[in-house]
């Protein structure tokens, strides 16, 4: 199966400047400028210091109409990514294939197969207006004058800019910004798409409404690829097929969004409340019994300050079957209330696997 | 005494901005170097004002200048204007537009230009009815000059652009060219005149500088008549075709390059 993008043992390296060489910089210490007469010179004569791994050996295989989100922590080489496969970035080892299309040796096939939306590449020229700048773009892209006429009106209505449209860029809000960013991207109706941070910057009515764009109008109606990159996991749950998590250059785990979910975790916990009861020795009996069940790793009675028996916060297995559970807490006589099951998050599960934070409290994969 | 609030935060202020200045020290330097520069290239050029230009284009010392500032202010765009183009929202933008880089660079500066050629009747006029300024103009010879200088300047501009791609600052090799021109090119005063001030010999360093045959063709066409057809002539201007030979495709590779070089170091943003 041809893959719409494909990446295989993907390496990117950063050189940091030569005059840092052995000064131990953090692996995210790469800047942009040279500012001194030396760092021109070893600019132009091709010097290049030592290395930081913005990319480490890194698969993927994307398949066509599929929502395909990239989740790491800052720096974890996510729009190194996005750019190589855009071709803004050359990468060092490695294959990376867009539709087919080698990414080093054509990237001119590459481009006309896929168009990246990149918040920090505007590009939009402040004294003409929305429509102006999209009709300058719509030329550089080589379409014809009725196309792109028509396309472009299309788009201004898909993302409600229509009224603005005529207005000057710089009467545009952020949110319109990334609306009009969004059209440029649509102009030339690629195959596949690449969103780096696609809704920072949108409130919450505006993220949503793209959100529902991205999956329902452009991958659902009209079969594009989408790749994402995001920091928003809500984002990323709600849309995504797919998602891999990048972390420090490396893609530490990629499934969908649910099975990324429990990847790093053996259990989860329940709680089941009842109705009024006064906590006995009986019940202790039956705590004791539960411990035993196979698949329960705890069993905590919640008891009030009046003595009253309000329930159980259980930590058990994740496929565990909780029949056996419920029954030993029927035999007792006991009215169950409510049972909710508190499974991981993929917050939790990406703090987990980034080891951001502490995955605390629940078990992790052993 | 206590000092002001106010003014120790001027002071602030100051001490940032000398900090900031002080920080980039190639720009700190070449500033120093284009101040002497500039202050001993108008030294030159104080020192010619009475002395006729029969040397070399067979008029008087005012049709010479204001000839040379129309031709400054309109090339000048052309080495400028992709340069302006440059910064992290357009150029990755339009890199992911697959356009080629001669429409880029073309595209970048024609406005500027057309801006420019428009200008530069006005100030040809005056000139010529306000200042007296005499001129013996060749059109066939100018539109072959004005070709041939927009093909030298866009060739500079390619390889100042793509240094400047991957250096993020002040590229070395047009500002020493400017410094050069503004020394050398003959702007103000004829080359010969170098000659004259310092030691015979010295000129011949000028015509190695692509900006000396863009004001020495422009110049000829507009101040002496010449015809194309005419040997001495021609071989001036194919002498000045070989400098937009040479410097169109070393721009383009070099522009190129640049480029490269930005997506490999993953620069290409940072500008």
């Amino acid at each position: 199966m041809e893959y719409a993008i494909e990446t295989k043992s993907l390496v990117k390296k950063y050189p940091t400047s030569a005059k840092n060489k052995g000064r131990g910089r953090g692996r995210r210490g790469h800047e942009g400028g040279i500012r001194s007469l030396t760092g021109i010179i070893d600019a132009i004569k091709g010097i290049r210091g030592p290395f930081i791994d913005a990319l480490d050996g890194v698969d993927l295989s994307i398949r066509r109409g599929e929502i395909f989100g990239i989740l790491g922590p800052n720096g974890a080489g996510k729009t190194t990514l996005i750019k190589v496969l855009c071709t803004l970035v050359l990468h060092d080892e490695g294959e990376a294939y867009v539709n087919g299309f080698d990414v080093g040796k054509e990237p001119s096939k590459v481009l006309e197969n896929l168009q990246a939306v990149l918040p920090g590449s505007r590009g939009f020229n402040w004294r003409l207006t929305g429509r102006q700048n999209l009709e300058f773009y719509a030329l550089l892209y080589g379409l014809d004058d009725d196309v792109a006429k028509k396309r472009i009106g299309n788009l201004l209505e898909l993302t409600g800019l229509e009224e603005m449209a005529d207005d000057g860029y710089q009467r545009y809000s952020t949110g319109m910004q990334r609306k009009l960013l969004l059209c440029r991207g649509l102009l030339r109706d690629t195959p596949i798409l690449l969103f780096d941070e696609p809704t920072t910057g949108l409130d919450p009515h505006a993220a949503a409404d793209f959100r529902s764009l991205l999956r329902d109008r452009l991958v659902k109606e009209e079969g594009k690829t989408i790749l994402a990159s995001t920091h928003n996991l809500y984002e990323a749950q709600e849309i995504c097929d797919r998602i891999a998590i990048l972390d420090r250059g490396k893609i530490t785990a990629c499934d969908t969004p649910d099975n990324i979910r429990y990847i790093m975790f053996d259990e989860n916990t329940f709680n089941v409340t009842f109705w009024e009861t006064v906590y006995t020795e009986e019940h202790t009996r039956m705590l004791d019994e539960l411990q035993e069940v196979s698949g329960i790793y705890g069993a905590t009675p919640q008891v009030g300050q009046d003595g009253s028996f309000e329930g159980i916060a259980f930590r058990v297995d994740k496929n565990i079957d909780l029949s056996a559970t419920l029954e030993i807490i029927l035999k007792r006589g006991l009215r169950i209330r409510t049972v909710n099951t508190e499974e991981p998050t993929l917050e939790e599960a990406f703090i987990a696997i980034t080891g951001k934070l502490p995955a605390q409290p629940r078990r992790r994969r052993r | 005494m206590k000092i002001p609030i106010a003014l120790k935060q001027i002071f602030a202020f100051t001490k940032r901005d000398f900090y900031n200045w002080a920080s980039y020290k190639t720009a700190m330097i070449t500033q120093i170097i284009n101040i002497v520069i500039g202050v001993f290239s108008w030294g030159i050029r104080a020192s010619y004002v009475q002395r006729p230009v029969s040397e070399m284009y067979g008029c008087d010392y005012l049709s010479f200048l204001i000839v040379g500032i129309t031709i400054g202010n309109l090339i000048m765009p052309l080495v400028q204007g992709v340069q302006r183009q440059l910064n992290p929202w357009t150029l990755e933008t339009i890199l992911m537009t697959n356009l080629s880089i001669p429409v880029f660079v073309i595209g970048s500066v024609m406005w500027r230009y057309i801006f420019s050629v428009l200008t530069f009747i006005p100030y040809i006029t005056l000139g010529v009815y306000v200042f007296g300024a005499r001129l013996n103009i060749n059109i066939i010879s100018t539109l072959l000059a004005f070709l041939i200088s927009a093909a030298i300047l866009m060739g500079l501009a390619m390889v100042s652009t793509g240094l400047r791609i991957v250096t993020k600052s002040t590229d070395p090799v047009t500002w020493t060219i400017n410094v050069l021109q503004n020394l050398l090119s003959g702007i103000a005063f004829p080359v010969v005149y170098l000659d004259v001030l310092f030691f015979p010999g010295v000129s011949t360093f000028s015509w190695l500088l692509p900006q000396t045959w863009v004001y020495h063709l422009c110049r000829l066409s507009m101040l002496t008549n010449p015809s194309i057809l005419d040997p001495d002539i021609l071989v001036q201007f194919l002498k000045g075709s070989v400098f937009a030979i040479v410097l169109f495709p070393i721009g383009y590779k070099t522009f190129q390059w640049g480029v490269r070089r930005a997506k490999r170091e993953g620069t290409l943003g940072h500008y």
